[in-house]
């Protein structure tokens, strides 16, 4: 267990440092952030001096040793554009992205799972075939479109809820339904996909043959057995829950970590989107980790070092 | 037992103060904004963009003001009167009773500090960063070099604030310069309270909060977010008619227009023309704006091996259909300028002066003197950076290809892979603001110094020495005659540059509300222009 740990933790940390450097270069060769920050419309003279200030005039290579040196010492950097220490500005905005991110999620578990089993028990059903159906729209519908829908209908025409903001609790609604209903779908598609899977297996028959009721049968032997390629798929939901809200926090104008992280790509600001990629990167690892240990819990063949 | 007289003091004081509770019937506002800095400070100083432009006269102000919404002329702002001691000196008189944010008056020091090291930065410490974070950095107290940078461009010759008396200062150039006055309309001329500096425990701290005297303060800036600004009660020019003004920051366009139709925003800036006849149609909307001091133009980098003879240069000036652009794009609410100048220059402003006509036939001569033969000229274009830019690039292109020109599009993300210096860099877009009056705002660019000079797209010598003589004689005529050379070799000789339209920026709000858009980015929620 102690190696499987080890390994995966190594494992983890050069993913992590080929998308820090990958980012690195991508941002560095892809746009000039003094003149991103200081606008076009800044003199040439400030916006040289931008340049020398935070050493953006140094060889490329130069700039790299130092930030991944600074990284390694536990220095994230300081924004360019804000002049604050990157963490201190992403640790800012975490809060009010879980404050989508996790209620979102509790609907996509919510909805998405009791319906993808339940089109899998009645499958070939009406209730099958529009849970299906509404499923296939949820996922395939972008959004960015599902969202100024939503503010169509329920800000604009109905004026119920804000259009977007973060004011209060009603701002919260439309953003966390609309990040809910994509996930919904597709936890939804992926959990009847399994299930049906499972229910064609030769244990389920011979169970049922044995003249276990079907609720126990279901219960015991079904859900379990579909629950894996479940798990991975909320693995997945729970490690995007810092940045899996970029385009709707746009469209929401929600402060979050991914309106963060949009301002900072396009101002190329390196030291806050590397901080929050590292962030993102070690959400989902940890996330990925605790699917792995989960995949013990679920399959006894793992916990024996088998495989499945 | 408390005496009648203190009865009375003591009444005297709330009485006003509850009347004012009672009476403030103000209302708020909410202003939706594609951006509202994009430097994430507030300080005219670092904050250079035509977006901080827009919420900056509400809190700052200049000694001297301009006019953008009506007049397009200087008035007086924080100085009542001013007067020509030399060419190099100006001397100012401080208006009286003018209260900063923090309840300060406004004195001839604070004039002082506004044009001191604190802001201009003068020999800034070495700040080299390589995106390291260190704490004396960011509690320092010294501007950042980009800062003094900023303030070199705006005061070139700028050597001194001279402290005649407490109501008078005098403004000391090192070199003769007419444009002195019109330097210190700009929002790089703000005065801000000596003592507000005083107490902020950083110039981070301090640019993202600035306290000057103008009709609203600065209640709270959260970059990326809002900005919310309240009423200064105790404004010089009256009472401010807006309880606050929240500026909210919502990217996408039809964002904002959702924002303004579900009545969680009263205004929502910058509509691309196509939006406004849909806007227009809601009964409760209505769109206001129109041209300003901003002129959207075609660069041309006299390096590439097609573009280097000016005579292809010359042709793709008389290959572009610009009024068909107005009309088509614009739906006929900008114009075509007289080249790169303003009405409001007075008399330095060419009016026999005119854009290139749209001649095709003259275009396909002038290819055919050149020995052009359909080489390639590559143009680099970012995705609508500016209203109508990729539209109107296809428009360009068209014009071009009728004329014989073979111009290629190549898309780019950022400016700085269109200013960068690379090979094949050819055609780009870039827009020109008049700062203030005078052709030295607009024509610097093509001088050294400049944009277009600095990113090494153009340089010319003749238009330096021009420049040199616009920039620095005191004798009108020769200005004029300077500026006039000017125009003559950026827009027809050697050209640097061609104009394509005058911009124009457009605003929905809320029907009935008693606001008027300026002429320009900013937008006046003052005394003088709601309600007015």
């Amino acid at each position: 267990m102690l190696r499987f740990l080890v390994l995966r933790l190594a494992r983890a940390l050069l993913t992590i440092a080929l998308v820090v450097s990958f980012a690195f270069v991508v941002l560095r060769l892809s746009g000039d952030p003094a003149l991103l920050i200081m606008s076009v419309d800044a003199p040439p003279e400030a916006v040289a001096a931008f340049r020398r200030a935070w050493g953006l005039d140094e060889p490329l290579w130069r700039q790299y040793l130092s930030y991944f040196g600074a990284i390694a010492s536990g220095d994230l950097g300081r924004s360019m554009r804000d002049g604050r220490d990157a963490i201190v500005l992403v640790g800012e905005r975490i809060p009010a992205t879980l404050a989508l991110t996790v209620p979102a999620l509790l609907i996509k578990l919510g909805l998405g799972i009791p319906a993808g089993i339940h089109a899998a028990l009645h499958r070939n059903s009406w209730s099958d075939r529009l849970v299906m159906l509404l499923a296939v729209a949820g996922f395939t519908v972008p959004s960015f479109v599902l969202g100024l829908l939503l503010v169509l209908v329920f800000a604009v025409q109905l004026g119920w809820l804000p259009s977007g903001g973060q004011d209060s609790w009603r701002h919260a609604v439309l953003p966390i339904i609309t990040l809910g209903v994509g996930g919904a779908a597709v936890l939804a598609r992926f959990t009847r996909s399994a299930m049906l899977e499972v229910l064609g297996q030769s244990y389920i028959r011979t169970a049922s043959a044995k003249g276990v009721p079907w609720a126990q049968v279901v219960r015991n032997h079904a859900l379990p057995n579909a629950a894996i390629p479940t798990v991975t798929i909320i693995g997945f939901m729970v490690g995007s829950l810092i940045a899996g809200a970029v385009v709707v926090e746009s469209v929401f104008s929600w402060p979050g970590v991914g309106r963060l992280l949009v301002v900072a790509v396009a101002n190329r600001d390196l030291a806050v989107v590397q901080c929050i990629l590292l962030l993102v990167a070690a959400t989902m690892v940890s996330a990925n980790l605790v699917v792995d240990l989960l995949y013990g819990a679920l399959d006894p063949r793992l916990r024996r070092g088998g495989s499945r | 037992m408390p005496s009648r007289r203190n009865l009375l003091i003591t009444g005297g004081t709330l009485l006003p103060r509850f009347a004012i509770a009672q009476a403030d019937q103000r209302p708020s506002i909410t202003v939706a904004v594609q951006n509202i800095s994009t430097s994430g400070t507030l300080e005219p100083m670092r904050e250079q963009s035509n977006v901080g432009f827009r919420v900056m006269p509400s809190f700052a102000e200049c000694l001297i003001e301009m006019d953008w919404t009506r007049t397009q002329r200087p008035r007086p702002g924080l100085a009542t009167e001013w007067r020509r001691i030399d060419h190099r000196t100006v001397e100012l008189t401080l208006r009286d009773g003018v209260r900063f944010h923090d309840g300060t008056l406004l004195s001839a020091e604070d004039v002082a500090f506004s044009f001191s090291a604190a802001r201009f930065g003068g020999t800034a410490a070495d700040a080299r960063g390589l995106f390291v974070g260190t704490a004396q950095q960011a509690a320092s107290k010294v501007p950042p070099p980009e800062a003094s940078a900023i303030s070199r461009s705006a005061f070139p010759a700028f050597e001194r604030i001279e402290v005649r008396d407490a109501r008078t200062v005098r403004f000391i150039n090192g070199a003769p310069d007419v444009t002195l006055e019109s330097r210190l309309t700009r929002t790089s001329g703000s005065i801000f309270s000596r003592a507000g500096f005083a107490a902020a425990s950083s110039w981070l701290e301090w640019a993202r909060m600035p306290i000057g005297s103008g009709p609203y303060r600065i209640a709270r800036f959260r970059p990326n977010q809002d900005l919310l600004l309240e009423a200064h009660d105790a404004y010089w020019g009256g009472r401010p008619p807006l309880k606050s003004i929240r500026f909210i920051e919502v990217p996408d366009v039809a964002a904002r227009v959702n924002a303004l139709r579900a009545g969680d925003a009263d205004f929502a800036c910058d509509m691309p023309p196509d939006q406004i006849g849909e806007i227009e149609r809601a009964p409760r909307l209505a769109v206001q704006g129109g041209r300003i001091n901003n002129i959207r133009l075609t660069i041309f980098d006299k390096h590439h091996p097609v573009l280097a003879n000016p005579l292809v240069r010359r042709a793709m000036t008389h290959a572009i259909d610009r009024q068909a652009i107005v009309d088509a794009l614009w739906a006929g609410r900008t114009a075509v300028p007289k080249g790169l100048q303003h009405e409001f220059y007075g008399e330095m402003f060419q009016a026999d002066w005119s854009a290139p006509r749209f001649d095709l036939a003259e275009a396909r001569r002038l290819l055919r003197e050149a020995g052009y033969k359909g080489e390639a000229i590559p143009y680099q274009l970012l995705n609508n950076y500016y209203t109508n830019q990729t539209p109107g690039a296809q428009v360009l292109v068209e014009g071009w290809r009728q004329a014989g020109l073979n111009v290629q599009i190549e898309m780019k993300e950022n400016w700085g892979q269109i200013l960068g210096r690379f090979p094949g860099r050819g055609i780009s877009d870039n827009s020109n603001t008049a700062g203030f009056g005078d052709p030295v705002s607009s024509m610097a660019t093509y001088a050294p110094g400049g944009q277009t000079w600095e990113s090494g797209q153009w340089e010319n010598d003749e238009a330096k020495a021009a420049m040199q003589v616009l920039a620095s004689s005191v004798e009108p005529a020769a200005r004029r005659t300077a500026f006039r050379r000017m125009l003559e070799i950026c827009e027809r000789e050697d050209p640097a540059y061609t104009v394509l339209h005058q911009n124009a920026t457009f605003t929905a709000l809320r029907k009935g509300l008693p606001w008027r858009a300026s002429q320009s980015f900013a937008m006046d929620f003052s005394p003088r222009n709601w309600g007015a």
